[in-house]
């Protein structure tokens, strides 16, 4: 096994903890609680995908609800005014600003993609021939959400601890 | 002055100019652009005084659009506003004539800090 190392879900909860503190949580009243064992409803996908020296994907998945609730904070509106077109984006823009800073993480040479938008389709990664090598699940809302790290070559990765 | 900011997401280019007004640049001219080629077309048109662009954007990314900009003689004080934080982007925006280089997520204290030199 190589010594690559790939951030952990104490990393993503830090990423996780400054968009929050940006854009969803100013006054951090309200924060994104890590949990563990709590399933995520799985409505929405969006995604970048890294591309080079490190191959996989930074997918952030929610229920339709949560996906609303997110995209209202972000705007600052209600959740029943968002437009659909601001959910896709705002969950778009979500997974390139994790993915940005999960880059910052990984070895030289990675290229990033612009952002993916899948609605209540089949999870893209579940069944692909890549493996999720960490995973974040945070409640907020009374709602789960997942950012999770999906890896094309599991067998060349280790965690970091 | 006028601003031009360019981003591919319309929700991103919205935080962007929200933060702006937080930040105490409220008496600006804002432009938008959805991607690098529209700001290439916008600043022809417009002239900007300063332009504020995401980096990975389709069709042009924003350090193609910084390079057209430069390689045509225009010198308009240009930073970026992008998830890409690795010391190789940031060098390479350098080395493309960048002024700043914002990370998101950001504050409207990080926009405070970096734009008052030029914004006055």
């Amino acid at each position: 096994m190589s010594t690559e190392m790939v951030p952990t879900a104490k990393d993503l909860m830090v990423i996780l903890d400054q968009v929050w503190l940006s854009y969803l949580d100013h006054d951090g009243v309200n924060p994104l609680v890590p949990v563990e064992d709590v399933p995520v409803t799985s409505e929405i996908h969006a995604w970048v995908a890294i591309n080079g020296s490190w191959p996989g994907h930074v997918v952030v998945t929610c229920s339709t609800v949560q996906a609303r609730n997110i995209a209202a904070a972000f705007l600052g509106m209600e959740p029943a005014d968002v437009a659909e077109d601001d959910v896709a984006d705002v969950l778009g823009e979500l997974a390139n600003i994790v993915g940005g800073n999960v880059k910052s993480m990984l070895p030289a040479g990675c290229v990033l993609s612009t952002p993916y938008f899948v609605e209540r389709g089949a999870d893209p990664f579940r069944n692909s021939d890549q493996v999720c090598v960490t995973e974040l699940v945070g409640v907020w809302h009374d709602e789960p959400l997942s950012v999770a790290l999906w890896h094309s070559r599991s067998d060349r990765v280790e965690v970091a601890a | 002055m006028r601003i031009l900011i360019a981003d591919d997401s319309r929700v991103m280019r919205q935080i962007v100019i929200r933060t702006l007004r937080q930040a105490g640049f409220d008496d600006h001219e804002l432009i938008e652009a959805a991607d690098g080629r529209q700001a290439w077309d916008k600043y022809l048109d417009d002239k900007p005084h300063l332009v504020i662009s995401d980096w990975n954007m389709p069709g042009m990314t924003g350090v193609e659009l910084l390079r057209a900009l430069r390689s045509a003689g225009h010198t308009v004080p240009f930073g970026f506003v992008t998830s890409e934080c690795t010391t190789e982007m940031q060098d390479a925006a350098a080395a493309a004539g960048a002024l700043f280089f914002i990370t998101k997520p950001f504050t409207a204290e990080r926009f405070t800090e970096i734009l008052t030199p030029v914004l006055g």
